[in-house]
């Protein structure tokens, strides 16, 4: 039974987004962005990059452009069938509050997934024609882990759907800590990191020891365990944002970072949960 | 001994009972006289009555507070089941949050609702499947068909393809059964609603303003549904402004000010507690004086007044052949007469006069 319901709602969500036509703009956002990327990409060279070329070259993008994504479609998802009237009947029916949260995250979920796979995917298939001895798993595991990273930033965004009563707040809420995950807190702790070791070594590229608190604070920025997570699987890259050579400790594991994405995902449906148990509609 | 008041399973009217904890008696009804089994727990004087549940909806206690301010205060009531209840109450009375907390939408700060038996907060899926509800604010998916939204609902409701399209017929959307809910009008989205709330034919229906909207044919669409409801045995809980709807279909109403239930009955009982009479109009070919002092010669008239061939007589229900004889014993001709029960209006403005 629960699964029926869930499924009818997760299909809602994704049938309504289908119509919205939300999945073909993003699917081809991502491909013209990745065929871009890789055509144009790198400054070393010209012509089609290699596929951890072009991974490396658009981690920076997607770090900011997905999280965006994620919060566009899941801002609304709750506070807005509130302010419409329409949660009122949909909790009305045989339904309960868990089930429409759980329904509204798979629904929201696969539009998010399925678009990054297609958009990400018809990309990737015409780089592999065009290059040799395409890294086709490590392409993968970029289109997985970056459906982790949208998938964190939407549970967030529907936490903050359950939060404030109008969706101008939620919007403003969900931003607020877009801005926080992807702009202050890296900022924060590159700061600190430059208060410490010195601005010169890290200009320089020169080998310079990075302490230990540093690679905690990375776990607590989606942004970072995803350039982590990315980094251990398909090798270690530098971005345009990030000129560190950093070399992981042992505890980093491409298994570590795909857990926190996961305790991501859960503390902020928890906390959306919480938080719509509690609301009248 | 415990004593408690129970429900005759017969004839519906509450009687006291009373036993010993441990104790099952066969005990008359005061009213009807037919036996009604009741069981007495032995367990710490807590009483279980073998009755079956017969209300379809139980509110009991019902309290919802904002900001310190009582949206809801202490209300009770219970609906039978088969009953039409009429639910009204002035704007920002409490009548839409009462109904929100009956579904679960609205958690109340004291309480306890049930349908069928079932508490809300407790067993609230269950209570729902029981339950077709029509919202105050109508809303759709806007870019779904009508169709479409109503093959969502009906998936939740374990109600078929068909039934869907019998119902968008039977509302009058067939031609736009096609058409996006975006694109629909307020009454035709109020209609698809109602198509709605009658999904998976459930027995108990809460309708919050059903007539809000709709065009005159609409309003007596609804009214007319209401009835064939009934009269297949289901319980209708409605809340309208419209006092002539309310009263044209409802065997009981409650009456709900300033988020307090102030009157519960028939709208005859409520009239009868509020000393309101019925009026008498009769229209003459000619009003005499010896006509007029014949009316208010007779006991129970309250009040008399002639404007032209008419007479308005404010009197007891049961002397209306009495006015009549004497208004022809004093040589009046009666060309027409009517007779007007206490309204609902006149009712409600008295239980919620400021």
């Amino acid at each position: 039974m629960f699964s029926n319901i869930l499924f009818s709602i997760a299909k809602k969500e994704f049938m309504d987004n289908i119509r919205n036509k939300w999945v073909l703009i993003l699917s081809v956002i991502f491909a013209i962005l990745t065929i871009v990327f890789s055509l144009f990409g790198s400054i070393f060279g010209t012509g089609w990059q290699d596929i951890q070329g072009t991974v490396s070259s658009m981690i920076a993008i997607v770090q900011i452009f997905i999280p965006i994504i994620a919060i566009i479609l899941g801002y609304s998802a709750i506070i807005g069938e509130i302010e419409r009237g329409s949660m009122s009947s949909l909790l009305a029916l045989p339904t309960t509050r868990l089930e429409v949260l759980v329904g509204k995250l798979f629904g929201l979920g696969s539009i998010l997934a399925v678009s990054i796979l297609i958009g990400f995917g018809i990309a990737g298939v015409i780089i592999a024609v065009n290059i040799p001895n395409p890294d086709i798993v490590g392409f993968l595991i970029f289109i997985g882990a970056t459906i982790l990273l949208g998938l964190v930033f939407l549970s967030m965004a529907l936490f903050f759907s359950t939060l404030f009563k109008k969706r101008s707040s939620a919007i403003g809420g969900a931003i607020f800590l877009w801005i926080l995950f992807i702009m202050i807190i890296p900022m924060i702790v590159q700061g600190l990191l430059i208060a410490e070791v010195g601005i010169e070594p890290l200009m320089t590229g020169e080998k310079v020891q990075i302490p230990d608190w540093y690679y905690g604070a990375q776990l607590v920025d989606p942004g970072s365990v995803y350039n982590s997570l990315i980094a251990l699987t398909i090798g270690s890259m530098s971005t345009p944002g990030n000129p560190l050579q950093i070399t992981y400790p042992s505890y980093y594991s491409s298994g570590l970072m795909t857990l926190i994405f996961i305790i991501w995902i859960a503390i902020f449906f928890v906390l959306a949960y919480w938080r719509f148990s509690k609301k009248d509609i | 001994m415990i004593t408690k008041t129970v429900e005759c399973r017969y004839c519906k009217s509450d009687f006291t009972v009373t036993g010993n904890p441990g104790e099952k008696l066969s005990i008359p009804c005061f009213n009807c006289n037919k036996k009604n089994v009741v069981t007495f727990s032995d367990k710490g004087g807590e009483f279980v009555e073998s009755v079956p549940v017969s209300y379809a909806l139980e509110v009991s206690g019902l309290v919802k507070i904002y900001k310190n301010v009582k949206a809801v205060d202490n209300i009770s009531f219970k609906v039978r089941k088969g009953e039409v209840f009429g639910f009204l109450g002035p704007n920002g009375a409490g009548k839409t949050t009462t109904i929100k907390s009956m579904l679960d939408l609205i958690h109340g700060d004291a309480g306890q609702i049930t349908i069928n038996g079932l508490d809300v907060r407790i067993n609230g899926k269950e209570a729902k499947k029981l339950v077709g509800y029509l919202p105050e604010k109508v809303a759709f998916y806007d870019n779904l068909t009508a169709l479409q939204n109503l093959l969502f609902y009906a998936e939740m409701k374990h109600a078929s393809k068909d039934e869907c399209k019998v119902l968008i017929e039977e509302f009058g959307l067939g031609d736009a059964v096609k058409k996006k809910v975006g694109t629909f009008s307020k009454g035709m989205v109020q209609r698809l609603g109602v198509a709605r709330t009658l999904l998976g034919n459930p027995p108990i229906y809460i309708l919050d303003e059903p007539t809000e909207g709709l065009d005159a044919r609409g309003v007596v669409l609804i009214r007319n549904k209401i009835k064939e409801l009934k009269q297949q045995g289901a319980t209708i809980f409605v809340s309208s402004h419209i006092l002539s709807e309310i009263q044209a279909v409802c065997d009981r109403v409650g009456i709900i000010s300033k988020g307090v239930l102030v009157a519960q009955d028939t709208v005859a009982e409520l009239s009868k507690k509020l000393n309101l009479k019925p009026k008498l109009t009769l229209e003459l070919e000619k009003v005499s004086d010896a006509v007029v002092d014949a009316i208010k010669k007779i006991s129970g008239i309250y009040d008399v007044k002639t404007i032209g061939c008419m007479i308005h007589v404010v009197c007891d229900s049961n002397i209306s052949a009495k006015v009549i004889v004497a208004i022809v014993n004093a040589g009046g001709n009666i060309v027409n007469l009517q007779t007007q029960t206490p309204s609902l209006e006149e009712v409600f403005l008295k239980y919620t006069e400021e």
